[in-house]
């Protein structure tokens, strides 16, 4: 652009120069602000993106909102400019006012039927996607989807058909098979929550008592982010997950190692010295299938006597995910994080079913999730605070574990896959 | 600078303001009242400072001719609803809520009554004025506290007889109060004193058999239900029960979707589930949660789902809560019904199966070699 014309006055009184100047500083910091929002809003590295859809039901709400903001945008543009023509145009110059006249039959009627119209064909157009998206008939893998304060837990009912014969149970991170029209059905277990993945789908809520489908489907292996988008309380702007597409190949070994039976640490190691550590604070809260006492008897959690949701997440498999608490940690290090999230499609499956190992593990964040967890992220777990709840937790106490305790626990939890 | 008109709301912006501190000091913290009473405050003081910006709309207050006022009862009722409030404060929430009701009415009659005397010079016109604002409020709770009164004497009649005692007893009083209106109808020239009188004795009537009925106390059967809790009879085997509720079926809350309906159909069960296109011989339900079954009978016979709860499940004793009620025994059961009818079954499966030593199902006496298994993960 040329401002010269407008500013490239030649004036000789020092107030003018300043006022030249602080019009021109003025201008440059309104173009600066206008592209940074323009840039920013085109941003490629954004994982909740809504404009750019990644299966074909996100493909579909796409397909319906692109035309429909092309043509909000036309019009919107026309009616600013004749609004600013008219304003400019007709301003007060002390001219007489113009004749008055009231009512113009024609004009009014043609101009309520235009917008009628394109309401109606938009209508027609946004009805169908509404019934395609609610369709479950064509339903290929079926997953449940709990919300409670603040993570997901997700269990996968028996179906033979891909290889699940035993109840399979996870949390933060939902894995599916890529190319597979996936059902998830949705409940709550204290207040609503709301269930988004972008790039997959639009919302869905999580109700109480109440079970709502949501179809996913991704075209290509990778994780697509979301976030809980119903407010539900402290910590639910931390209430994030992530869905990771895998290949069938890649999701029937995921499947498959699932329901894998637990394996106890060996004698005398220091993961071992964990598990008796986990059995004595942490199996109140969190169940590991599997896991015995030492006196022989299955060690069975009792989340509904601790937990004011009823539930703590399953911890059977942890090192199989990348993230915990909501998703809101990544239990990656940034450099395996990195490698896993940007690998290509054909590479991420065998990348994110390697799990979690020591050399990868994001100790910092684990540790400090161990040593107090309400201090990184925010929950109802101050013990003395607990009157509402009947003496029952949202989220994870604060345990006052001794560092050492810590390192064992650490050990114990990598075991875990 | 301060006429009658803002002293007044200064002074019952300042009352609020006292109730207010009492009732969060005394009563309760952040409860109803509280707001309730705030929001009285904050109107209050707006109006006060409109009062006071006005300056009273400059209105001259008239020198109060002595002849014109007459004796009033209200400085007393408000002493008492005083009386009240500060009584509420040591022995009973009611006590104080009623003070402050009656100290609020009092004021309004004392203020209003007050505000006509010095009206006009003419009693009688100061006199109607008083009845033109008031009696449009308090015809209309008065008549509601007596018609109260009367209402609630007779429930407690209607709940000491007997159930057809009671429907003769409803027959004979409507027709007696048909039969008494009627003649009101036909007679329009019977004098006021009389009607009201036969009024009176009704009511007094009702008011006298209500006390009595409160001294008899609930018939049996209502206090055999007081100490019933909701699962005292569960009888969950094929036959029926005494306590069979026919109303129960084909309520419309059944639609609300649920985790599994179960349906019973030529000796086959099976669970139906929406993303599941065939039906299912198991459901995956999530643990600790509140899950509710539907279960629809296509047999001929009269038919009920049993849900086991499995061994795990005892540990959860707390009848206190009553979030399961289940405690005692391991099993929980919709009731019997016909053919084509429906049954809602809400139960919190608070252990995983793994912790069960037999699986949990859903099955239907009388039905063999059938069940749904019920998976908690
Ligand atoms: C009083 C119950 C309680 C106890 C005891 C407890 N936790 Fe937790 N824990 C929770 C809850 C609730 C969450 C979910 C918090 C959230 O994400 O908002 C959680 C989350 C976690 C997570 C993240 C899991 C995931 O998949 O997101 C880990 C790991 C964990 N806890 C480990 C432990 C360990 C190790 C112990 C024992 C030292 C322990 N917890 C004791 C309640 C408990
Ligand atoms: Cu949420």
């Amino acid at each position: 652009m040329n401002h010269r014309g407008s500013f490239g006055r030649r004036d000789t009184t020092p107030f003018s120069v300043v006022m030249v100047k602080v019009r021109r500083l003025g201008q440059r910091v309104l173009v600066a602000t206008g592209a940074v929002a323009v840039l920013g809003s085109c941003a490629t590295n954004a994982p909740q993106d809504t404009w750019q859809p990644k299966g074909p039901n996100a493909k579909m709400i796409d397909d319906l909102q692109q035309p429909v903001f092309a043509v909000a945008g036309i019009i919107g543009i026309i009616v600013s400019v004749v609004i600013t023509y008219a304003m400019w145009r007709y301003r007060d110059r002390g001219q007489p006012i113009p004749e008055q006249t009231h009512g113009k039959p024609a004009l009014e009627i043609t101009l309520t039927v235009i917008p009628a119209l394109i309401l109606a064909v938009v209508g027609v157009f946004t009805f169908r996607v509404i019934f395609d998206l609610a369709r479950t008939d064509d339903t290929e893998l079926v997953i449940n989807v709990t919300g409670q304060q603040w993570w997901w837990e997700y269990d996968y009912p028996v179906q033979n058909e891909w290889g699940i014969t035993q109840p399979i149970i996870s949390s933060g991170q939902l894995v599916m098979p890529a190319g597979t029209k996936v059902l998830l059905r949705e409940t709550s277990r204290d207040v609503i929550h709301s269930y988004w993945i972008p790039a997959l789908n639009g919302k869905r809520d999580a109700v109480p008592g109440r079970i709502h489908t949501l179809r996913l489907e991704a075209d290509e292996p990778g994780i697509y982010a979301g976030q809980c988008t119903e407010f539900c309380g402290l910590s639910h702007a931390n209430m994030r997950m992530e869905a990771v597409a895998l290949s069938k190949e890649d999701f029937a070994k995921w499947i498959a190692n699932q329901q894998a039976a637990y394996r106890a640490p060996a004698e005398g190691t220091l993961a071992k010295e964990g598990e008796s550590v986990f059995l004595n604070q942490c199996v109140r809260c969190h169940q590991v299938d599997g896991l015995k006492r030492p006196d022989g008897t299955l060690a069975i959690a009792a989340p509904d006597e601790n937990v004011w949701s009823g539930a703590a997440p399953n911890l059977t498999k942890l090192m199989t995910r990348n993230t915990f608490a909501g998703a809101m940690f990544d239990l990656l290090r940034d450099a395996c994080r990195d490698d896993v999230w940007k690998a290509k499609s054909a590479e991420f499956g065998a990348k994110y079913l390697a799990g979690v190992d020591e050399t990868c593990l994001n100790v910092n964040d684990l540790r400090a999730w161990l040593r107090n967890a309400p201090e990184v992220k925010p929950m109802y777990a101050n013990p003395a605070l607990l009157a509402d709840t009947n003496g029952k937790y949202r989220g994870m106490p604060n345990l006052g574990l001794s560092e050492s305790d810590i390192d064992k626990l650490v050990a114990y939890l990598l075991t875990l896959k | 600078m301060f006429k009658v008109g803002s002293k007044l709301f200064l002074g019952l912006t300042g009352f609020s303001t006292l109730t207010l501190v009492a009732y969060l000091v005394f009563v309760e913290r952040l409860a109803l009242g509280g707001v309730a009473l705030s929001m009285v405050l904050a109107a209050l003081v707006g109006l006060s400072a409109v009062i006071i910006m006005i300056n009273d709309g400059d209105s001259e207050v008239q020198p109060r001719d002595a002849a014109l006022v007459r004796a009033s009862m209200w400085p007393l009722v408000t002493v008492a609803g005083f009386v009240l409030l500060v009584l509420g404060l040591v022995v009973a929430k009611v006590y104080f809520i009623f003070g402050i009701v009656v100290v609020l009415a009092a004021l309004t009659e004392w203020l209003v009554q007050a505000w006509s005397e010095s009206a006009s010079d003419d009693a009688a016109h100061n006199e109607s004025a008083r009845r033109r604002l008031l009696h449009p409020i308090e015809f209309p709770v008065i008549a509601t506290l007596g018609l109260g009164v009367v209402i609630f004497a007779f429930s407690r009649i209607m709940l000491a007889i007997s159930k057809s005692a009671g429907a003769v007893a409803f027959i004979v009083l409507a027709s007696l109060v048909l039969l008494v209106g009627a003649i009101f109808a036909l007679r329009p020239a019977l004098k006021t004193t009389l009607v009201s009188g036969i009024c009176v004795v009704g009511a007094v009537g009702i008011v006298a058999g209500g006390i009595a009925g409160q001294g008899v106390g609930l018939r049996a059967d209502l206090v055999e239900a007081l100490e019933e809790g909701h699962y005292t009879h569960r009888e969950c085997g094929e036959e029926k029960s005494k306590y069979f509720d026919k109303k129960a079926m084909k309520t419309l809350s059944l639609r609300t979707n649920p985790i599994a309906v179960v349906e019973l159909r030529d000796g086959v069960l099976s669970a139906v589930m929406t993303g599941f296109n065939d039906p299912q011989k198991s459901v995956s339900v999530p643990r600790g949660n509140a899950v509710t079954f539907i279960f629809r009978n296509f047999d001929t016979a009269e038919r009920r789902m049993v849900a086991s709860l499995g061994t795990a499940m005892a540990v959860d004793t707390n009848t206190e809560g009553d979030k399961e009620g289940h405690s005692d025994t391991n099993e929980t059961c919709t009731q019997l019904i016909p053919q084509g009818a429906e049954q809602a079954l809400t139960i919190v499966y608070s252990k995983p199966s793994i912790a069960q030593e037999a699986p949990l199902t859903l099955t239907v006496p009388g039905v063999e070699g059938q069940a749904i298994e019920v998976v908690v993960p």
